[in-house]
């Protein structure tokens, strides 16, 4: 202990004392003004006392309270004083540097303290140059967690991250992991446009419906049952393999029909993977996924209330 | 004496209710269909047969301005049917007057 305090003490005094003249110049450097370089020192001499009384004093205390006892005393005067008193334009600099400063402050305490020596040792050197400083944390951060990337928002901030930004930092560091997963996500499906014609003004042609059908690995009936029920109408395929629809309808909207086709019968509930096949099982549709193994049901195709649109006469002289 | 909790409450009589009304899984399908030339019908097919359907087309009409009526049907209950693509406005409509939660309607149609 006698000799850890021994090797400990002069380079913390040392560094107090770069850092004193190096943090005057900084603060120069971004304020620009008198009276806020004045306050500036004032904190940084008052803190400098402090640490230098409570060396004296600690010598007996465990090493690793006093670095957190320090740290907090640090960082106080310098969030408050300086906050109040800086300038807006060298404000914001000096704020990253700050939340860089106790960001760093927080992680050390959390270490233990095998590791504190070197990254005070860092911090000291850091405090010379504000640039630097910011550099080094960057590099730091990257030591310490590969994954932590620089776009993480919420580095050099005191606040809670969000719900979203955990799911942004997650998804990074998958893709970062897994790069063949990112191929899988670029992996698109790829489908031709539905050709659709105007027959006249009452119908209209779905021309390369049984190809898509094809591509989309299903049978033309079950899709044929959806674009039905969905767009409330009739019609049927025709001899070649073009379905006609009864009413007028454009590209645009069979396009949207069939986008809510493939989204609830084509992929994967949870991988999105294309790669599945229906199945019926005991009156229900079970789609499974050839990609990830996973099977769920999905819901049955009904065309449900049908209003009646066709002119009541013409019903009448059918049925009777 | 009688204990109170146990008393001729039946907590799936609404369980019971919908079951026959064929209201199938809950939700509200709301229907777009064409008629002759561009003319277009909406119909809302789902309500909980504890609202007055009558009232609520009443109020639908005004807001909307077009016409409607309810149609009793014997599988799917009363059905609601209002001229024009109606469908944007009745979702809004129905989550508004808190009829139905957002994720209870389900739109049908292009
Ligand atoms: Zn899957």
């Amino acid at each position: 202990m006698a000799e850890e305090d021994a090797m400990f003490d002069p380079t913390l005094i040392k560094k107090k004392k770069k850092k004193k003249t190096a943090f005057d110049i900084d603060a120069a450097l971004a304020e620009g003004s008198g009276d806020a370089i004045e306050n500036v020192n004032n904190s940084i001499s008052n803190n400098v006392a402090d640490d230098n009384k409570e060396e004296d004093i600690d010598d007996n205390v465990d090493i690793d309270l006093d670095f957190s006892k320090k740290k907090k005393k640090k960082k106080k005067p310098f969030n408050m004083e300086e906050l109040e008193s800086t300038l807006p334009d060298g404000k914001d600099k000096e704020d990253s540097a700050l939340d860089n400063i106790t960001n760093q402050d927080d992680s050390i305490m959390d270490d233990n303290f095998d590791l504190d020596f070197s990254k005070t040792k860092k911090k000291k050197k850091k405090k010379k140059d504000l640039d630097e400083l910011i550099a080094e944390a960057d590099d730091k951060q990257d030591d310490k967690e590969n994954v932590e990337d620089s776009t993480v928002s919420w580095t050099g901030s005191d606040r809670d991250y969000t719900y979203d930004e955990l799911l942004n930092r997650v998804f990074e560091i998958m893709r970062d992991k897994n790069p063949d997963m990112v191929a899988g996500k670029k992996q698109k499906f790829v489908m031709r446009p539905p050709q659709v014609v105007k027959i006249g003004t009452k119908k209209t042609s779905f021309a390369n419906f049984t190809e898509i059908c094809k591509t989309l690995h299903r049978q033309p009936k079950h899709l044929l049952d959806f674009l039905l029920a969905e767009l409330g109408t009739s019609g049927s395929v025709d001899g070649n393999s073009q379905l006609i629809i009864k009413g007028r309808f454009q590209q645009k909207q069979i396009e949207n029909v069939l986008r809510r086709y493939i989204k609830e019968y084509v992929t994967c509930h949870t991988c999105r993977s294309p790669d599945t096949i229906l199945q019926k099982d005991t009156r229900l549709f079970f789609l499974q996924c050839e990609t990830c193994g996973s099977r769920c049901s999905v819901t049955s195709i009904k065309s449900g209330f049908q209003a009646v649109t066709a002119k009541r006469a013409a019903i009448r002289a059918k049925t009777s | 004496m009688s204990i109170q909790n146990l008393q001729t409450f039946d907590p799936f009589a609404d369980a019971n209710k919908g079951a026959d009304d064929d209201v199938q899984d809950g939700l509200v399908h709301i229907r777009i269909q064409q008629r002759n030339g561009r003319k277009t019908l909406t119909t809302v097919q789902g309500l909980s047969s504890d609202y007055d359907l009558k009232k609520i087309v009443r109020a639908c009409k005004k807001e909307f301005a077009c016409n409607g009526t309810v149609i009793e049907h014997p599988e799917y209950g009363e059905v609601l049917q209002l001229q024009g693509d109606q469908r944007e406005n009745i979702c809004q409509w129905l989550t508004k007057a808190g009829l139905a939660k957002p994720d209870q309607l389900k739109v049908h149609g292009f």
